[in-house]
């Protein structure tokens, strides 16, 4: 029996069996089980009693490890034994939160949420209900942690279960993901479409004017656009979802948007409340609250302070439900839900809930006033929104430029972006669809060259990513790149292999009805790659018949006969 | 009615239909696939399409356990694959380029039906001739989208995942890597495909595909890999039919990995089986007792003197 928390230290990750058993911590115990599972072993448990940050095991530190951070804009990054966090100080006041779950610890240590990889091996929480399973990387050693923020059970419950796979992160991740996706049974669109969104073009400066027009561009070019999305700057204010001056009513908008054949979809930051909101004014009840029962700032954008909603709170909850109640009734089908990290923050609620169970009220009543339109996470908690959302951000802000030197903190940057499309990518298809951040296409009022866009559309277009264009469409457009977008998607879903996550360098196969395509990046940062699409031996047009009967006919024909023998 | 039951003695789903017990029995006087038939007005090349006498249905209705018995709705797919057009032909007998269509058709139909989230595995299939149940001689196969992974499937898995954990390796790239030293067993090889009488044959002249490359699925080969799988189904078939002078019967079966859910994409090499009944011209080795019963094969023939006949048996494509 181990006691008082005493971690376990394994010389090497083929002792992870030792950890079973029973073990005591101040005012809490812990029953730890480890079964095998193909590759690996899985370690389950219970937990009772106040809970707060239990050390589970720690090993040796590889030379190198990927780690990831907890939500949607945070690196997912290989880091090696010299990687200092280099988070600028002055920063922390306003994003603090947005970096981590845990800012209390977060910018002294070097951590990696939910799962870690390397040369040898993956490690993994399959999920995060109630618990946040992080890794605590130190000099020489990495500790795994499973944190419930003193979180109390009066009777014995399942904690977070944790795999250890002896697969390196190329082949690791992939099956990890798998066996995320089959705990949380998660269960998201069989679609991910293709869409518009007015935000990398217009930011705040869109208007109702410039909506039409880009409607009108859109149908004059022929992009085949499903989704077309109104940004940020509709709002009255961040938690006053309502139509500023700018904008006609919800009503109005929607049904123009779908007079042109798309589904109205609409960005808004659902668990944010803005000083100057008259939610803040009225009703600080239903804020997140520091022990003192001041309302905390979750973090400040727009050049406001921002509040987090309370998703434990009935009357936040209720109003949560009408406004997205609202939204659809409206018209809109698809939902950008953006800077979800506030509705996880730490601090007091009305329910003595962990943070990660308050967001997942949040995204649950999100998800049942809404039914089945496509929910878009983005500035998420990951693991916690896996079977919430059907789409998910998986990096940094895109942006109008490629900076190699820029900070990688997720703030916006077309390269950081773009890395981790690549390191995440293990995510598509499985946990959502992975949303790449949109495609900007048009050759003018950017910095990006033609190589950054071309690399960018093919690695979205070869992971199978969601694909939202953002130009603003009177611009001139690569309508090159756009063609293959539209070639690309028709050839349907796509099955993809990433090699080199640990290298840097990486491989990617994308293979379909149209055969294997293949990237190789040599090097991101100088946009070092090469493209190899395979070449069609045999191109078939599917004709689909619905028959009086309900049964489905598919019919294949031969476009041209590019075989090499005769017919 | 249309539902699945739990054998709680082996652990293991049982579809029960009655549709299916309505489908036609080699009807000699017409056949439904060719142009005019039941299910086609007018000429096509190839064709998927959704069984008239399914077993599984995407809608299939809803049904409740019944105390310890227990039951799942059968929401699954059953297409019937056509080859061709041409009702004499056979995939021994169709162009090269006709079975490179099929196989396009096949990775297409294997993306689309992995959409739906509820499907686990898509398992393509023929049965060619009446000794193993085929009902209709026009060329074609059939696929069975499953909302669950079959019991032999989970077999292969966990045969395969515990080889990768021993060996670090995939089994069947050691297998074709053994093979193609000895080329003992080895019918047929081309630059991606070797074709191959397997050592732990259950048939008497079963017979092997595996890509030399490891990939899980049909989806991953390229189209050079595409074609070259055209060629070595053609030269099985053809060596199949050559070896007694008859249209040979046998079930050919696609193992590719599971869909929407764990694949083990890592340990699992696609590959392609086909089990002939027949152990001598006029001889059916059956699926009696003991293969039923216990999954305990006897094989009456040495894999090795069946790869030898069937590697003798010349084929000019």
């Amino acid at each position: 029996m181990k006691k008082d928390g005493e971690s376990m230290y394994l010389q090497s990750l083929v002792e992870v069996r030792k950890i079973a058993g029973y073990r005591q911590f101040e005012n809490g115990e812990i029953l730890l089980e480890v079964t095998k599972i193909p590759s690996g072993f899985k370690i389950s448990g219970e937990v009772k009693g106040v809970v707060d940050d239990i050390e589970l095991f720690s090993f040796p530190r590889p030379d190198r490890v990927l780690a990831n951070n907890w939500q949607s804009w945070g690196p997912t990054r290989v880091i090696g034994k010299d990687f200092v966090l280099n988070f600028p100080r002055e920063l922390i006041q306003k994003f603090g939160f947005s970096a981590s779950l845990m800012p209390e610890i977060y910018f002294d240590s070097l951590i990696s949420d939910y799962f870690i990889a390397s040369d040898s091996f993956t490690i993994g929480a399959l999920k995060s209900n109630v618990g946040h399973v992080y890794f605590k990387i130190d000099a020489e050693h990495v500790s795994v942690h499973l944190r419930y923020f003193g979180r109390e059970f009066d009777d014995w419950t399942v904690v977070e279960p944790i795999v250890v796979l002896n697969l390196d992160a190329d082949v690791g991740l992939p099956y990890y993901a798998q066996l995320v996706a089959k705990e949380n049974n998660a269960v998201f669109s069989s679609h991910n479409p293709l869409g518009w969104s007015s935000w990398y073009h217009y930011y705040l400066d869109f208007d109702y004017e410039k909506m039409v027009s880009d409607l009108e561009q859109s149908k004059e070019l022929n992009l085949g656009y499903e989704v077309f999305q109104i940004d940020d700057a509709w709002e009255v204010d961040i938690g006053d979802w309502v139509p500023n001056e700018k904008f006609p009513s919800l009503n109005e908008m929607a049904k123009k948007i779908a007079s042109y054949g798309y589904t109205p979809g609409i960005w808004l930051a659902p668990f944010s409340i803005s000083e100057t909101s008259s939610v803040y004014k009225e009703h600080k009840e239903w804020l997140v609250k520091d022990k003192d029962g001041n309302p905390i700032v979750a973090y400040e954008n727009w050049n406001k302070k921002i509040y987090a909603l309370d998703t434990t709170h009935p009357e936040a909850l209720e109003w949560l439900k009408n406004l997205f109640i609202s939204l659809k009734e409206s018209g809109f089908n698809y939902f950008k839900i953006d800077f979800l990290f506030a509705g996880a923050i730490q601090g007091k609620r009305y329910s003595l809930l962990s943070p990660i169970e308050a967001y997942r009220n949040g995204l649950k009543t999100i998800r049942e006033a809404v039914g089945d339109s496509f929910i878009l996470g983005c500035g998420a908690p990951l693991l916690p929104s896996v079977g919430f959302v059907d789409g998910m951000r998986i990096g940094a802000d895109t942006a109008p430029f490629w900076d190699v030197n820029g900070p990688d903190i997720g703030y916006p940057n077309a390269y950081y972006a773009l890395r981790n499309v690549i390191t995440r990518s293990f995510m598509n298809n499985v946990f959502w669809w992975n949303d790449p951040d949109c495609l900007m296409l048009r050759t003018e009022d950017t910095q990006l060259d033609d190589k950054h866009r071309e690399l960018y559309t093919a690695i979205s277009l070869f992971l199978d990513n969601m694909i939202i264009e953002s130009d603003k469409l009177s611009c001139k457009i690569d309508l090159n790149l756009w063609e293959l977008v539209k070639r690309y998607k028709k050839y349907g879903r796509r099955i993809f292999k990433v090699r080199g996550i640990m290298e840097g360098r990486y491989k990617i196969q994308s293979c379909g009805v149209n055969g294997c395509d293949e990237i190789i990046i040599n090097d991101l940062a100088t946009v070092d790659y090469s493209v190899n699409f395979d070449k069609p031996r045999v191109e078939l047009i599917k004709d689909i018949e619905k028959r009086d009967d309900g049964r489905t006919f598919n019919y294949y024909s031969e476009k041209e006969n590019k075989g090499g023998e005769s017919k | 009615m249309m539902e699945r039951r739990w054998n709680l003695l082996t652990g293991e789903w049982v579809m029960v239909s009655a549709f299916t017990q309505a489908r036609p029995t080699n009807p000699t006087n017409f056949c439904p696939l060719c142009p005019g038939g039941d299910e086609f007005e007018g000429e096509y090349d190839l064709a998927s399409f959704d069984n008239r006498f399914p077993s599984m249905k995407l809608d299939a209705p809803e049904v409740e356990s019944i105390g310890i018995y227990k039951k799942e709705r059968s929401n699954g797919k059953c297409e019937v694959v056509v080859y061709t057009v041409d009702h004499e032909s056979a995939m021994s007998q169709m162009p090269t380029h006709q079975i490179e269509k099929l196989i396009q058709m096949w990775v297409d139909r294997y993306l689309d039906l992995s959409q739906n989230r509820f499907i686990k595995y898509v398992y393509i299939f023929e049965n060619r001739g009446k000794e193993v149940g085929a009902t209709l001689p026009h060329p074609h196969g059939q696929l069975y989208a499953f909302p669950f992974i079959p019991k032999r499937i989970e077999a292969k898995l966990q045969a395969l995942s515990q080889y990768y954990d021993e060996n670090r390796r995939c089994a069947v790239c050691d297998i074709v890597e053994n093979e193609m030293k000895g080329k003992e067993r080895i019918i047929y090889e081309n630059d991606s495909f070797i074709a191959l009488v397997p050592f732990y044959a259950r048939w008497p002249y079963e017979v092997h595909v595996y890509p030399k490359r490891h990939v899980s699925t049909l989806v991953e080969l390229t189209n050079i890999e595409r074609y070259h799988l055209s060629k070595a189904l053609k030269v099985v078939t053809m060596k199949y039919d050559l070896l007694f002078k008859q249209a040979f019967p046998y079930m050919m079966m696609l193992f590719q990995a599971p869909v929407n859910d764990v694949s083990y994409s890592h340990a699992f090499h696609f590959h392609i089986e086909f089990n002939p009944v027949k152990r001598d011209k006029d001889k059916i080795k059956w699926m009696a007792s003991v293969e039923t019963g216990t999954w305990a094969f006897i094989n009456p023939k040495i894999p090795e003197e069946a790869a030898k006949e069937l590697r003798n048996v010349e084929v000019e494509l």
